[in-house]
């Protein structure tokens, strides 16, 4: 096994990798409902610099449960933190829109607190289920802490 | 498996150095394993979607064929060559990608939805043909579904692969052999404080008697 410095280096480095690696999805800016729903190709661009592609049912979808107004509101993609418990995860939501959204896919009440929204493991399968383009997980520092 | 000991000069250095090396070894395990969870998550969703999609490409198949064969029986062979070598056209899919956890996934959109207009002559043709014209056409669109999630569903399980390897060898080998290196530093340092202390107990007899 290696010993000293270049082994812990080698360690910090597999954290940062892994840390780059997963949050590489991540998007430079998100976009509203309404300016995704009048570009030819809806896309975002990501951390990495690549593409994020938007499938365009997805955004017939979320126009179909909000109105004109929530469609300005609506930033996507909607960005899913994953906490320190592994048994949940929380949405980040700006306003009310986000939070009607996901009620509506759940099929019930959600409240946001502290800018999140929390929801457990079943609800997010069936929330990733359904907005498989139009939500982004991340993962924070603070969770491995 | 018993842990090998990692090869350190005994100082108390080294064991500080060994306890920052656990802790971030530990805070990478704690990542892959939930960077694993989620990949899991999606590797079981995207199992029962591909289920479900080559379930629907078949049935979609062989509903079009059966049309087709209606279609032809009702034309005639040659009548119906003749009407489709007129349909031919240019598929428009858009392609993309999406990232699930660090796994780019490719993402693929048939464009332009079901078509009023195929090519051939609407006079001449019957009802039969524009039904296995429409039922070709979600072919396509199931083609295209299922390559996406067939690809997806290698991709994620390549990664799950790797990731559950780092993660076995952070949690049977790197993690174990720091904890059991630290313990065996600790012991060693109890000892020496021991043996410290048994010899100024003797120099004190010592010092005492004389």
């Amino acid at each position: 096994m290696p010993n000293g410095l270049p082994y812990e280096r080698m360690l910090q480095e597999c954290l940062r990798g892994e840390f780059r690696l997963v949050n590489a999805g991540l998007p430079r800016n998100q976009k509203t409902l309404s300016d995704l729903l009048h570009e030819e190709y809806p896309h975002t661009v990501c951390s990495d610099g690549s593409t994020h592609l938007f499938k365009r049912r997805e955004l017939e979808y979320l126009a179909s449960i909000v109105n004109v107004t929530e469609q300005e509101a609506l930033l996507l993609p909607m960005i899913i933190e994953l906490g320190e418990n592994q048994a949940e995860a929380a949405v980040m939501c700006q306003g009310e829109t986000e939070e009607k959204v996901i009620s509506k896919i759940l099929d019930m009440p959600v409240t946001c607190e502290q800018g999140r929204i929390r929801i457990y493991k079943p609800q997010l399968a069936l929330l990733r289920k359904i907005l498989k383009t139009t939500t982004q997980y991340v993962f924070s520092p603070k969770v491995v802490a | 498996m018993p842990q090998q000991l990692i090869k350190v000069r005994p100082t108390k250095i080294e064991l500080v150095k060994l306890k920052r090396r656990l802790s971030l070894a530990e805070r990478v395990q704690k990542i892959l394993k939930d960077r694993l969870s989620i990949l899991t998550m999606e590797f079981l969703q995207a199992t029962r979607e591909t289920v479900e999609a080559k379930r629907k490409l078949v049935d979609v198949f062989s509903k079009a064929y059966k049309a087709l064969s209606i279609a032809t029986g009702y034309h005639g062979y040659i009548a119906m060559e003749k009407e489709l070598i007129a349909t031919e056209a240019d598929l428009k899919i858009v392609a993309g990608l999406r990232n699930i956890a660090g796994v780019r996934i490719p993402s693929f959109e048939l464009m332009g939805g079901e078509k009023s207009m195929r090519g051939y002559n609407l006079i001449d043709t019957s009802s039969w043909l524009d039904h296995a014209a429409q039922l070709s056409e979600r072919c396509l669109e199931a083609i295209v579904e299922l390559a996406e999630l067939q690809r997806g569903l290698e991709l994620l399980g390549m990664e799950i692969n790797r990731t559950k390897r780092i993660t076995n060898a952070l949690e049977y080998i790197i993690i174990p052999g720091l904890q059991v290196t630290i313990k065996y530093l600790n012991m060693k340092f109890e000892e020496r404080d021991r043996e410290e202390k048994g010899r100024l107990k003797r120099v004190k007899m010592l010092v005492a008697g004389g």
